[in-house]
């Protein structure tokens, strides 16, 4: 079995002296200040509300939509599993009876409250049909009142998949 | 008096008026923007009045008129409202009449009278500056105590503790410069401070007393409650510390005093170790005799200095995406800079033609006197801020163990080597 050695700093004359160990962090930050202040590009912090975010992904978690069929009806069958995943409670089905060919029951109205959301994605993970995503890229939602935040199907439904996003 | 003097005072307390307390909210410009270009960041770049944003300094300015509008609140809970009320201003006042001593240029002789340039013209120098410096922690102390709050009563008990130990080494290391120099009047010690070692060095206190200026550098941050040493306000166990409680101008002066606190420090380690208002390598009789070359030299160096500034302007300050206001910014101060850059060669250029009487090289030296002061004194402002955004806060434990137990007994040695070769060497 071969010892290992740690070495132990800050008993040597040179460590306890300290002002050479601030010296070479003053280097550091004077370095870092020299970049940045000749050429303002060398700083990757984005001007936001100009420069837009293009990293977003498949896993990322926007502002909810929901799915069509290629009738343009809801896929949605008003099961409440959604509303009964969601920890937040931030969800509002109120069910009909459905009379076309894809199912029994279909939501009269569809409510998420945005202020309530936390983004756990749950309701996405909960549902049978693939009728709600999380997949419009839409990270800032802004409102002047309460009640804007609160988003009924046609907002919903009117929400589309990110463009950033590749097909699927 | 005459007038002249009178003027001349006017102008003097008008100049540290301006450094200790005018400077603030460049200050805290200076310190967000470079904090945050050492961390990489951008920092505060957004304020605007109409395309002026000076790089952001309009926010300093915005957030000064936020703390001036804001109502004055002082918590139902605090017994004593008098000193709560007055500690801050003692803090603010304090710290701004350090600065009265400071010289910006050298005695200015105006028709055979000599005019000392400093802001109260009295004699005692650097003792004035002990005093207020180590007054203004009362300030602290108050406030702290009479906020009614652990907090804030644990952040005046810690300012008080290390300005008790700080205070003394730098009494020592201040003894020290004085058996060096002779003298305790500022004026005295920068003059000193003119010359040159071998023609090459310039005779500076940080050269002479290489000790001393590390101990008295070291102390005058802690003197200032600035990191590493701004225990007294260490957030992370003592949410604000003495100013917990403060709120609206009441914390503005507490700022405002701090930040006075820096510049009278940074002004001071100036006059003491860098040559104070002393041009390296040209003392003030040497460019008394050459005025013209100087004057010269200035013309040739101002319009490349202006040249550099705007090119990298102009560089660094573009339109973000369809916003075109920098550009337009950048323009406007381009034609402002060159507009006075160019009259001041051209009033210079008309000096060299008509030529200047004894007053007039007499003014023209103390000006350029006055430049190199505030050159030196804005390069020891940034040397605050980047110490302050480089180096980690001490344990309070740490704190007094380098106060008593290395930069006091240091600067007793300090005082013996000094008296010793002064003794031999005469």
């Amino acid at each position: 079995m071969g010892i290992k050695v740690v070495p132990r700093y800050g008993k040597s004359f040179k460590d306890k002296l300290y002002l050479p160990a601030i010296a070479g962090g003053m280097k550091t930050t004077f370095k870092h200040f020299m970049k940045n202040f000749s050429d303002i590009e060398n700083i990757k912090t984005m001007q936001y509300p100009e420069v837009q975010p293009t990293d977003l992904n498949e896993r990322y978690r926007g502002v909810h939509r929901l799915t069509k069929n290629e009738d343009n009806s809801e896929k949605c069958v008003a099961c409440f599993m959604c509303a009964t995943a969601c920890p937040a409670e931030c969800i509002f089905i109120e069910a009909v009876e459905r009379f076309d060919e894809y199912a029994e029951k279909r939501p009269k109205e569809f409510k998420i409250d945005l202020l309530e959301c936390v983004f756990c994605g749950y309701c996405v993970e909960a549902c049978p049909c693939d009728a709600i995503r999380m997949d419009t890229g839409i990270f800032s939602f802004v409102a002047s009142s309460r009640e804007d935040f609160v988003l009924d199907k046609k907002a919903l439904m009117a929400n589309e998949r990110a463009k950033d996003l590749s097909n699927g | 008096m005459s007038t002249t003097s009178i003027i001349i005072i006017i102008i003097n307390i008008a100049l540290a008026v301006v450094l200790a307390v005018a400077l603030t909210p460049l200050f805290v410009w200076w310190e967000r923007r470079i904090s945050a270009l050492m961390q990489d960041r951008s920092g505060p770049n957004r304020c605007n009045i109409g395309p002026f944003r000076l790089g952001g300094l309009i926010q300093s300015f915005a957030d000064m008129l936020k703390l001036v509008f804001k109502e004055d609140l002082t918590p139902s809970h605090i017994k004593y409202k008098f000193f709560f009320s007055i500690a801050p201003g003692i803090v603010f006042l304090c710290s701004f009449l350090t600065f009265a001593v400071i010289p910006f240029a050298d005695v200015l002789v105006i028709d055979g009278k000599e005019n000392i340039m400093q802001a109260i013209p009295n004699e005692l120098g650097i003792m004035w500056f002990l005093a207020f410096a180590g007054l203004a922690v009362y300030g602290i102390i108050l406030g702290g105590y009479s906020s009614g709050s652990k907090y804030g009563l644990l952040g005046s008990i810690r300012a008080s503790a290390q300005v008790i130990s700080y205070e003394a080494a730098m009494g020592l290391a201040i003894i020290s410069m004085i058996l060096s120099y002779g003298s305790i009047h500022l004026t005295d010690m920068v003059n000193a401070q003119a010359g040159t070692y071998l023609g090459v060095i310039p005779m500076w206190g940080i050269f002479i007393q290489p000790l001393a200026a590390i101990i008295f550098i070291i102390c005058s941050f802690a003197e200032t409650n600035r990191a590493p040493f701004d225990l007294a306000e260490g957030e992370s166990e003592l949410v604000a510390g003495y100013h917990t409680e403060y709120s609206a101008m009441k914390f503005g002066l507490f700022q405002v005093g701090e930040y006075a606190a820096m510049s009278a420090s940074s002004a001071l380690i100036v006059t003491l170790f860098f040559g104070g208002y002393q041009v390296p390598w040209l003392d003030t009789h040497a460019i008394q005799s050459n005025i013209n070359y100087v004057i010269g030299a200035i013309i040739i160096i101002l319009p490349l200095k202006v040249f550099f500034l705007t090119k990298w302007m102009k560089k660094n300050n573009k339109a973000i995406g369809s916003n075109k206001s920098r550009e337009k910014e950048t323009k406007i101060l381009t034609f402002a800079f060159w507009a006075i850059a160019l009259s001041i060669v051209a009033l210079l250029i008309s000096f060299l033609i008509t030529g200047l009487g004894t007053n007039g090289v007499n003014i023209v030296t103390a000006v350029i006197q006055v430049g190199t002061f505030l050159i030196k004194f804005f390069m020891m402002a940034f040397v605050y801020i980047w110490v302050r955004w480089t180096v980690l806060r001490f344990r309070y434990d740490q704190l007094q163990m380098l106060g008593w137990k290395v930069l006091i007994p240091l600067a007793l040695l300090n005082i013996v080597v000094t008296a010793i070769v002064i003794v031999v060497g005469n």
